[in-house]
């Protein structure tokens, strides 16, 4: 019950933090220098017909008459007419939104693939050279911008090696999988670091609890010992920290999907912000908004699963 | 009635579409090509396309009734047989070729004609309707078209042969959902297949901003070299890569046939790739800097600039080899005319303009009164690698001249606000013509009305009647006279800061054989064949 109330509670707490971002947004695309005017009709229009296009897009009307608008036609699901693209901003988004979660999803599983049996090797092997050769390894990953490494993968394993795609994106779960590999290894390698170092100490800390120490005493089976009181104790900060990770991976999709020319929403992102697409932008932000917002609240109610103190505090 | 102002061409399919006996057994057919493009395309109408990356590609889905002959310096029919101007110049006569078939198999007649032509001019609908602002009314009798004008034009013709005025079948409009025009023609892109064009292909499949598909039009007019009917390809297939290093690496990896804007910093290495044939197609295009003219800059304070003896000694202080040895690597030329291209008709040409004299220009800062130290803003775009190394050079140049140079990087959006507003000294900038006619980039860079002459705030009334009187001027004569006076006039104010011309980077993988990127920028595929 005390669960169920603690996800209701989150569920509510969305509601003002949706409207916060919408405020926010609406503002802050309005005080980039710019005018989408220009952007639509390009540097050789006269300045006649930038004018007409600011009437025609509503852009001369007060902001507050902007705003209302963006309000109640976003609460009835309407975002508008993408300026770019001419088309309805849901329909877009929805067309290239899954690109993106697919590419998000794909490089969190590899994250938890590589961090997790790695930051076990590690802190089982302290001090030995393990734990110091798998530490150098990643501090090099997280030094490198995530760019350069994109970069990096594709001359050596696409260009060279002909062993993945320069770029694109398949048709079959299969395909995608395989088109996708170099994007999701190359964000995954920065955001694997992160976790590894994270879980390594984590279960540094945990070994040494008292608890452990006591199931050790007990006589208990190692693998028990490691799956049921260090992993699940361990995971309590990192789950926190993957939660974090998969909102920046989602803004990190901006550079990786312009490097591999993957046609997500975050390389869409780009586009909206340089052709000043106020309605397209909008529409974007407040998707990421929603997401990253489900993942933290997802995040949340597993670790109030992990730790039921929470779900009391 | 002056002789030169009845344009009478006859149709050139004959030789276009000669075929030997020997070609026919060696010309490949069919294939993808595989093209890696920087942007991809919108909404590819005649009348809606608005960026580059739409316009360029209208050539290939749907045909114009003349069209510029391979150097750009004449016209010739294309879907019209031939041609006349009456001797008043306010009515053009044309007659359309026999048989003439949409991409699906329907006759191309001419009320397509009249509905397209209208439609091109509608300013309601799309941006460019103001091209065919002399135009009175269409009509079609048979094959046979008439346009009448309110004015004499001397650049309608050229406009026949530009993108808007593409012939699109009124059929398919009537059929295609919507409400309005917009909404018809964004119904019929979105759904593609043949039937709205007339050129070599049709769009066959469309993601937007991943991927694009062209089939060839098997009803298209021209013929190729071995008899048939062009196009050579059976499809052409694009995709969107924006990062130039990926574009490069798509290429090298064998899994695109040409990758274009190749940044000049790899051209070197491609051109020594002997799987790769590294074109540098001439272009329209120029790079130059708007200078700010007004007496006092946006925050009041007084503007050093507006004096033209310091637009001039920047000018004469920029050493444009050197620029084009740091941005490009050497592949391009200084801008020989002030107010266009070399390239595009009726250029003067004054090589070298404003070529390098530092002492002329200390000699002129002084003469001025230009104070040591005075503070000038060059405004970039931001991540251009390009736009950093133009500041870093001229900022050496000018220092000797007591300017102290500072950059102020913008966005694109940005850098369009503050010309249009006058917030700036001096910006980079770039232009490509898209109409086969000076008259557009004149209007732009000079024509106060149009757009504050880009921006710099220079009103010349000499240049802005001579461009009003060349608007209407049939004499080539007269008008090319009009045209080398008003660049004499703007070499002399020297509103911009003239830097060089660069063409199209274009990698072209080595089976691929008769690409071509014309001067205007438009991609034409209709002679492209693969080796297989």
């Amino acid at each position: 019950m005390a669960g169920l109330q603690y996800t209701l509670n989150r569920i509510l707490l969305m509601i003002p933090t949706f409207l916060l971002v919408m405020i926010i947004i609406f503002l802050l695309v309005r005080l980039l220098p710019g005018d989408p005017a220009i952007a639509i009709a390009g540097d050789k229009a006269s300045d006649a017909d930038i004018a007409a296009i600011r009437e025609r897009l509503g852009l001369n009307a007060p902001l507050w008459t902007q705003f209302w608008l963006f309000l109640t036609n976003t609460l009835q699901g309407d975002l508008g007419r993408s300026i770019l693209l001419r088309a309805p901003v849901t329909e877009v988004i929805l067309a290239r939104l899954p690109t993106t979660i697919f590419l998000t999803l794909y490089a969190v599983t590899l994250s938890i693939l590589i961090a997790g049996p790695l930051a076990f090797v590690a802190a089982l092997n302290r001090g030995k050279w393990q734990d110091n050769l798998i530490r150098a390894v990643f501090q090099v990953g997280l030094s490198m911008p995530v760019f350069y490494i994109g970069l990096l993968l594709l001359t050596f394993l696409a260009a060279q090696l002909r062993l993945f795609p320069v770029g694109g994106y398949g048709e079959t779960f299969l395909d995608r999988a395989y088109h996708l590999f170099l994007p999701a290894v190359t964000v995954a390698l920065y955001t694997s670091a992160i976790l590894m170092r994270n879980l390594r100490s984590a279960i540094i800390e945990v070994l040494d609890a008292e608890y452990v120490q006591f199931a050790r005493a007990k006589g208990l089976p190692p693998r028990l010992i490691l799956g049921r009181h260090v992993l699940k104790n361990a995971l309590v900060s990192t789950v926190t920290l993957l939660g974090l990770s998969i909102g920046q991976l989602m803004s990190g999709t901006l550079v990786t999907e312009t490097v591999f020319a993957v046609p997500g929403v975050g390389r869409m992102m780009l586009e909206a912000i340089f052709a000043r697409d106020y309605p397209l932008i909008q529409g974007l932000t407040l998707t990421f908004a929603v997401l990253v917002s489900l993942v933290f609240l997802m995040t949340d109610i597993f670790q109030s699963w992990l730790d039921p103190r929470m779900r009391l505090s | 009635m002056k002789a030169a102002a009845l344009a009478l061409a006859l149709a050139t399919s004959t030789a276009l579409g000669a075929s030997t006996i020997g070609f026919a057994d060696a010309q490949e057919r069919g294939g993808t090509l595989n093209f890696a493009r920087y942007d991809g395309s919108k909404l590819v109408d005649p009348i809606y396309a608005d960026r580059n990356p739409d316009i360029w590609m209208v050539g290939s889905l749907f045909s114009t009734l003349l069209s510029p002959t391979e150097d750009g310096t004449d016209l010739v029919g294309s879907l019209a047989e031939s041609f006349e101007v009456s001797s008043d110049g306010k009515t053009v006569s044309l007659v359309l070729r026999d048989g003439l078939k949409f991409s699906d198999g329907s006759p191309l007649t001419g009320d397509d004609v009249v509905f397209s032509l209208e439609r091109a001019r509608n300013p309601d609908l799309g941006p460019w309707s103001g091209l065919l602002s002399a135009v009175s009314s269409v009509s079609a009798d048979g094959r046979n078209i008439t346009i009448s004008l309110e004015r004499p034009d001397p650049a309608l013709l050229s406009m026949l042969a530009t993108f808007n005025t593409a012939i699109v079948s009124k059929k398919a409009f009537d059929a295609a959902p919507g409400a309005n025009d917009q909404e018809k023609s964004a119904a019929i892109f979105a759904a593609g297949g043949p039937g709205v064009g007339s050129g070599p292909f049709y769009l066959s499949g469309f993601e937007q901003g991943s991927s694009m598909t062209f089939t060839a039009n098997p009803h298209y007019w021209k013929e190729g070299k071995d008899g048939k009917p062009l196009p050579y390809l059976e499809k052409v297939h694009f995709e969107i890569i924006p990062d130039d290093a990926t574009r490069v690496l798509k290429l090298t990896a064998g899994e695109v046939d040409i990758a274009e804007f190749i940044p000049f910093s790899r051209v070197a290495e491609l051109d020594a790739d002997p799987a790769v044939d590294m074109n540098l197609f001439p272009s329209t295009r120029i790079i130059y800097s708007p200078i700010n003219t007004r007496e006092t800059r946006a925050d009041g304070t007084p503007n050093p600039l507006h004096d033209k003896r310091v637009r001039q000694a920047l000018n004469y202080a920029t050493n444009k080899e050197a620029l084009i040895g740091l941005v490009l690597q050497g592949a391009g030329k200084p801008m020989s005319s002030p107010v266009m291209s070399s390239s595009t008709r009726l250029a003067a040409d004054m090589n070298p303009l404003y070529g390098y004299d530092i002492e002329k220009a200390k000699a002129l800062v002084a003469e001025a009164g230009l104070k040591a130290g005075t503070e000038v803003t060059l405004t970039t775009l931001a991540g251009s690698a390009d736009d950093a190394t133009i500041f870093a050079a001229l900022q050496q140049m000018w220092a000797p001249l007591g300017i102290n140079l500072v950059a102020e990087q913008v966005d694109n959006a940005t850098r369009g606000a503050k010309n249009r507003s006058g917030e700036f000294d001096i910006h980079t900038y770039g232009w490509v013509d898209d109409v086969n006619d000076p008259s557009q980039v004149t209007g732009w860079l000079g024509y106060f009305p149009t757009a504050k002459a880009v921006g710099t705030g220079w009103n010349n009334a000499d240049f802005n009647t001579l461009y009003e009187a060349s608007s209407s001027e049939m004499d080539p004569e007269k008008r090319a006279d009009q045209y080398r006076k008003m660049q004499d006039i703007y070499a002399e104010a020297a509103p911009l800061l003239f830097m060089y011309e660069t063409p199209f980077a274009v990698a072209v993988s080595g089976k691929v054989d008769g690409y071509l990127q014309t001067p205007l920028g438009n991609n034409v595929f209709e002679n492209v064949s693969l080796e297989r």
